[in-house]
């Protein structure tokens, strides 16, 4: 197969005119490369975005949504009359989530779990003399919460595991200490909307990069926020689940919302805004990386074209000799796949580096140090599949062309 | 009967640019094995239409065709290149090599086409060939570096190299000078008679024509 009469005449093809076969697979090689640098980017912005999301964010979130409506309950029995209830009211009767360690066990059975973690979270005013700050005080199960969120990374002062023993200490937020004017080991006192005070000691402050995190909340041991509210063992208000896959969370929803009598909320229907930014992000650089690619496919279709017009009296003589059609085709196909293959093998190492280039850009904003990038194999893999069937259909239309050159016509000039 | 070699029947063709014009009208003969046949005429007669509808290659016609016993006529192209690639050899005005590969190259290529023999024989014949023509020494040079006499002589060397049924020629030495013409020549009378080769030129040239065996001139798209 390689030997054959065919392959050698590709060879020489691409092998007497360098500087041709050259510029060719530069194009393949520019397109395959920017697909890798535009995809590795891409994703590594959407990586980032995910990371400082789910820093604030659990992949599912189970809390209790208030009940329904049912404040004109006389519309129910008499669908079709006109009835007005002045001023109604919707009533809660529950308030958090009261049966906790039944959920938590339904959810340590659940596949594709890396982790849970409950919460009580309460909205207080965070008050140092005069200052005076609303906010949330999120009472957190330690292990289980650094587990969620690796809240320990976030800690710039102070040891997150000191919050298991000591109820009365409190991690706050870089920006709501600095408006309170705390320190470590300064007091801060906080007061329920239910008007239950209580002082706590910080002992540690934390910066998530979210700001309206950092500006408004604190941590405390879970069960000193019981105590703050009063209530029992067994009450949380959030439940916060991790997953494996965060863009698969449907199906672990759909397991267990029959289990549990409370909302179950994946992170994308609480927030729709992420969701849309990534997959257009995702669409952006798919579009402009086939862009490039399809440009990429016309140089070579123009060099492949130019080639063949340029040997068109030896594609003639070869026709005479009795090469036919379809060796033709395969003649300048051939050379057309091995400039694609080459010109792939060359983009992939070029996008490699631009990417490695593009990644030590410094960009300090949010916490980040430099433009992300991610180096998936698999948008390699994709980078040089795309590049080698551009190569091949663009190939094919000049060659299958050179293949129908009548030898006639060339040959009595 | 066997000894006819080529067969044509009627032969009748049209340009169709710039308006129809009947070319060949309705062209009939016979060429027997080992026969040296030139074609003349006037500029415009059709003598090349006529040997590009022999050669195969233009498919466009009316009229039967047969060469060794094969009806050619409404054959596929494919078909036809293989057949072509078999039994007949080609010699242009111009030498029509390919210009990227060696002599020796050229004239191996329509043999590794057909693959009747092995690589490294074929390569034996193709120097065979060459030095048959006073090629040896050219054999690995790039066929660009040969003069115009030489490179005819390996596009001779090539047509040769399948030992084809027939050669045909398109005024073969129409681009070379006397004496490169005599050699041209003397090679294909010793081919016609030594080997019982068939050859087939179209020619200009009237000392070229009268050593051939038969003469067969065309007038207008008819044979006089």
């Amino acid at each position: 197969m390689f030997n054959s009469i065919n392959n050698r005449i590709s060879q020489v093809h691409l092998t007497s005119d360098v500087k041709q076969t050259i510029v060719a697979m530069l194009g393949v090689t520019f397109g395959i490369s920017m697909y890798i640098f535009m995809t590795g980017f891409m994703s590594g912005v959407n990586d980032t975005q995910a990371d400082l999301a789910f820093s604030a964010l659990a992949h599912v979130r189970i809390y209790n949504d208030g009940p329904a409506d049912n404040s004109n309950i006389a519309k129910k029995v008499f669908p079709n009359d006109i009835i007005n209830v002045r001023n109604a009211k919707v009533i809660k009767y529950t308030d958090g989530i009261k049966n906790s360690t039944a959920i938590l066990a339904t959810l340590a059975k659940q596949k594709d779990i890396t982790g849970f973690t409950s919460q009580v979270n309460v909205n207080v005013f965070f008050k140092n003399a005069g200052n005076k700050v609303n906010g949330v005080v999120s009472g957190v199960d330690v292990t289980n919460e650094d587990k969620v969120y690796g809240s320990s990374k976030h800690m710039i002062q102070g040891n997150w595991n000191e919050l298991k023993y000591r109820s009365d200490g409190i991690f706050v937020g870089v920006e709501l200490a600095r408006v309170l004017g705390l320190k470590m080991d300064d007091n801060v006192n906080i007061l329920t909307s239910d008007g239950v005070s209580r002082n706590y000691k910080v002992i540690g402050v934390f910066r998530t990069d979210v700001f309206s995190v950092d500006k408004s909340k604190a941590y405390i041991a879970i069960n000193a926020a019981r105590q703050l509210l009063g209530v029992n063992q067994d009450y949380v208000t959030d439940i916060q689940i991790d997953m494996v896959d965060y863009n698969n969370t449907q199906p672990l929803i759909d397991n267990i919302k029959s289990l549990i009598p409370y909302k179950v909320e994946s992170w994308q229907m609480g927030n729709q805004q992420l969701v849309a930014g990534s997959s257009l992000r995702d669409t952006i650089a798919r579009a402009v990386s086939l862009t490039i690619l399809l440009v990429a496919g016309f140089g070579i279709y123009n060099i492949m074209n130019m080639t063949i017009n340029q040997k068109i009296r030896e594609i003639a003589i070869l026709k005479a000799m009795g090469f036919s059609g379809s060796d033709v085709t395969k003649i300048f196909l051939t050379q057309a796949i091995i400039i694609g293959i080459l010109g792939g093998c060359v983009g992939m190492v070029l996008g490699y580096i631009i990417s490695r280039l593009v990644n030590r850009v410094k960009f300090e904003i949010a916490g980040m140090h430099h433009l992300p990038m991610t180096y998936y194999p698999h948008n390699y893999i994709l980078a040089f599949m795309f590049g080698l069937i551009t190569t091949f259909v663009a190939g094919y239309l000049p060659a299958h062309k050179a293949s129908k050159i009548d030898p006639v016509s060339i040959l009595r000039g | 009967m066997t000894d006819t070699i080529l067969k044509a029947d009627n032969i009748v063709k049209y340009f169709y640019e710039p308006e129809k014009f009947q070319v060949l009208k309705g062209i009939s003969f016979e060429v027997k094995k080992g026969e040296f046949l030139a074609l003349i005429g006037k500029s415009g007669c059709g003598k090349s239409t006529l040997m590009y509808v022999l050669s195969t290659m233009d498919t466009d016609y009316e009229g039967s065709l047969t060469i060794k016993d094969t009806l050619l006529t409404k054959q596929s192209q494919n078909q036809l290149a293989a057949f072509r690639n078999e039994n007949i050899g080609f010699v242009f005005q111009f030498h029509y090599l390919l210009p990227e590969f060696s002599a020796l190259e050229n004239v191996m290529i329509p043999a590794l086409k057909l693959k009747r023999y092995s690589k490294a024989e074929i390569e034996e014949k193709a120097y065979k060939n060459l030095e048959m023509l006073g090629l040896k020494d050219q054999a690995l040079k790039r066929v660009t570096k040969l003069s115009g006499g030489q490179q005819q002589r390996v596009a001779i060397a090539r047509a040769l190299i399948n030992d084809p049924a027939i050669i045909m020629g398109d005024e073969p030495t129409g681009n070379l000078d006397t004496a490169n013409t005599q050699i041209v020549f003397d090679i294909f009378r010793e081919l016609a008679r030594e080997r019982n080769q068939t050859i087939i030129a179209v020619t200009h040239d009237d000392d070229f024509a009268k050593n051939c065996d038969r003469i067969i001139e065309m007038k207008d798209g008819q044979i006089v």
